[in-house]
């Protein structure tokens, strides 16, 4: 994770420096439409989540080390909601912490784009960490599941146009990025958003959080019902 | 089939349990009483005794039947309270240290600060682990390894500990070691459960055994009384002698032998019906002929032979 992580900040550095195509210093907009948001939140921030959370019971499982948790006299829900906790603080601390280092890489620029995009990467994390904490208490190899569906549902069908890509995280935390960026010109371009038809940041941030709730319920549902091997 | 004759106050109460897992049958209606002492859970493997010690501690629920823990159901948590589940396997958090291992536990089953440390130290003494407690639990022996996962299990004071198949891979001189603290905690009051593929490690340990094969249960009760069922177990004797053809013949005229034949010019092969007769009978013969023995060997008293018995004898009409 950490390779990846460093690998981003060189991708970033190496973008921010001036070019003969582009001596300008880079703005604000450009950091988060070139970087922040392909890089960040359509890859990085994803495969983080998906790093921590789908081994969080999967990893167990596999180490035959859950029986230890299964026969302790706490409820399996509260097993479950505290590997979800567990979970989600690792995996915000690496988040917030990789979108804190990508933004400051270019200087000044970056702690504007910081505010903007915290809350909506600490929003998204907490249901992809929900959703993959789902897998790791529904199947054995959560990792695969995880990977399959964050390539093919959140890459591939978040980017294409209709109503299909509404089924992913990605599209909610864009939703209420473009609108809380207005001001930094993020969806710009007319024709592009028209193609995206975001949802109001308001609805995007109703959907991430009953969205999160959602995937917490039916995990601690799966997780009290389910006979581990 | 089970025999039961002793009375207890039963800790745990198996009724009538089955457990399919798809299209396998695990274990087939079967009722059970574990109560103070130690009982052995013995069966060849794959005869379901995981699966049964799975159900107790509440991991899986039966398909059918229901089963108690000190009156409430083994699968919810109060149950949980009087039960130490000693797992197979040596799987555990192995970057910790022992002490650690036991103190993580310790706050697992809701133990904090100072209760915890005194709780750790408490079972680490039990387990005769103080002195090796701060070491990885990576770089333990498998004795070790089993001492430090009885300490966890024993960690809340259950009433009752399970333990699968404790003494596998651990050396003679660690079993006994195993042994004896596991008579020391049935001395306290405890249920103890111990499973074993293996009959002989229960002769001198177990207070009770339970026989499991093929997901039934096949005999239960004191070890006396399942000896005497194992009486007409028929067996195989190989007897090697300077004269098997004039022994042979002789030997018919024994009670307990049933058939007599000639393997090599120096090998006999026995059927005996009674192994306890036979042995005292044999004893007698070959001491009033002059039999010359010079090697005798009984070829089927695997556990999985008796086993086949015991099952045997199940399904037989009466």
């Amino acid at each position: 994770m950490l390779v990846l992580l460093g690998l981003a900040v060189l991708i970033t550095y190496l973008w921010s420096l001036p070019k003969p195509w582009h001596p300008d210093p880079r703005t604000l907009a450009e950091l988060a439409r070139e970087i922040v948001l392909p890089l960040y939140m359509g890859f990085l921030l994803p495969v983080i989540c998906l790093g921590y959370a789908s081994a969080a019971i999967a990893d167990e499982r596999t180490g035959e080390t859950l029986v230890y948790l299964l026969t302790t006299n706490i409820p399996r829900p509260l097993v479950y909601l505290s590997k979800y906790a567990a979970a989600l603080i690792l995996t915000l601390g690496m988040a917030l912490g990789g979108l804190g280092s990508l933004c400051l890489v270019p200087g000044k620029i970056g702690l504007e784009a910081l505010g903007v995009f915290w809350p909506v990467t600490a929003c998204a994390t907490a249901a992809y960490v929900g959703l993959f904490l789902l897998f790791s208490a529904w199947v054995r190899r959560a990792t695969f599941l995880s990977l399959a569906y964050a390539l093919m549902i959140e890459t591939l069908t978040g980017n294409i146009p209709g109503f299909v890509k509404r089924i992913t995280v990605s599209f909610y935390a864009k939703s209420w990025l473009y609108e809380s960026g207005e001001m930094l010109e993020l969806a710009a371009k007319g024709v592009a958003l028209s193609l995206f038809d975001p949802v109001s940041a308001a609805t995007a941030q109703w959907v991430l959080g009953l969205a999160s709730a959602g995937f917490i319920v039916l995990g601690m549902w799966i997780f009290s019902r389910k006979e581990y091997d | 089939m089970s025999s039961e004759s002793t009375t207890m106050t039963a800790l745990a109460e198996v009724r009538n349990v089955s457990k399919w897992f798809g299209p396998v049958m695990a274990l087939n209606g079967v009722s059970l009483e574990i109560g103070s002492g130690i009982t052995g859970l013995v069966g060849p493997n794959g005869a379901g005794k995981t699966t049964l010690l799975r159900l107790l501690t509440g991991q899986i629920k039966p398909s059918l039947g229901g089963i108690d823990v000190c009156g409430r159901d083994a699968w919810s948590p109060r149950a949980k309270d009087h039960i130490g589940l000693c797992p197979f396997g040596d799987a555990t958090w192995d970057e910790l240290s022992g002490r650690q291992l036991v103190r993580v536990t310790a706050g697992l089953r809701g133990f904090t600060g100072a209760e915890a440390r005194r709780r750790a130290e408490a079972v680490l003494e039990t387990v005769g682990m103080v002195d090796r407690a701060n070491r990885p639990v990576r770089t333990y022996s498998k004795g070790m390894r089993q001492r430090i996962k009885l300490g966890q299990a024993l960690i809340h004071d259950p009433d009752m500990l399970v333990l699968d198949e404790p003494l596998n891979g651990v050396d003679p001189v660690g079993c006994e070691e195993l042994n004896d603290l596991f008579r020391t905690l049935a001395a306290q009051g405890k249920a103890v459960l111990v499973s074993s593929h293996i009959l002989h490690e229960m002769d001198q340990l177990a207070d009770r055994i339970l026989f499991v094969c093929r997901g039934k249960l096949l005999a239960s009760g004191p070890l006396e009384e399942i000896r005497d069922m194992l009486d007409d177990h028929p067996l195989k004797v190989r007897i090697s002698c300077e004269s098997p053809r004039w022994i042979g013949p002789q030997l018919l005229t024994l009670e307990s032998v049933k058939s007599v034949s000639i393997e090599t010019p120096r090998d006999l092969l026995l059927e005996v019906q009674n192994p306890s007769r036979f042995y005292a009978e044999f004893c007698e013969f070959a001491a009033g002929n002059d039999a010359q023995v010079q090697r005798f060997k009984a070829t089927d008293t695997s556990t999985e032979a008796v086993f086949d018995y015991l099952m045997e004898r199940a399904v037989r009409p009466e």
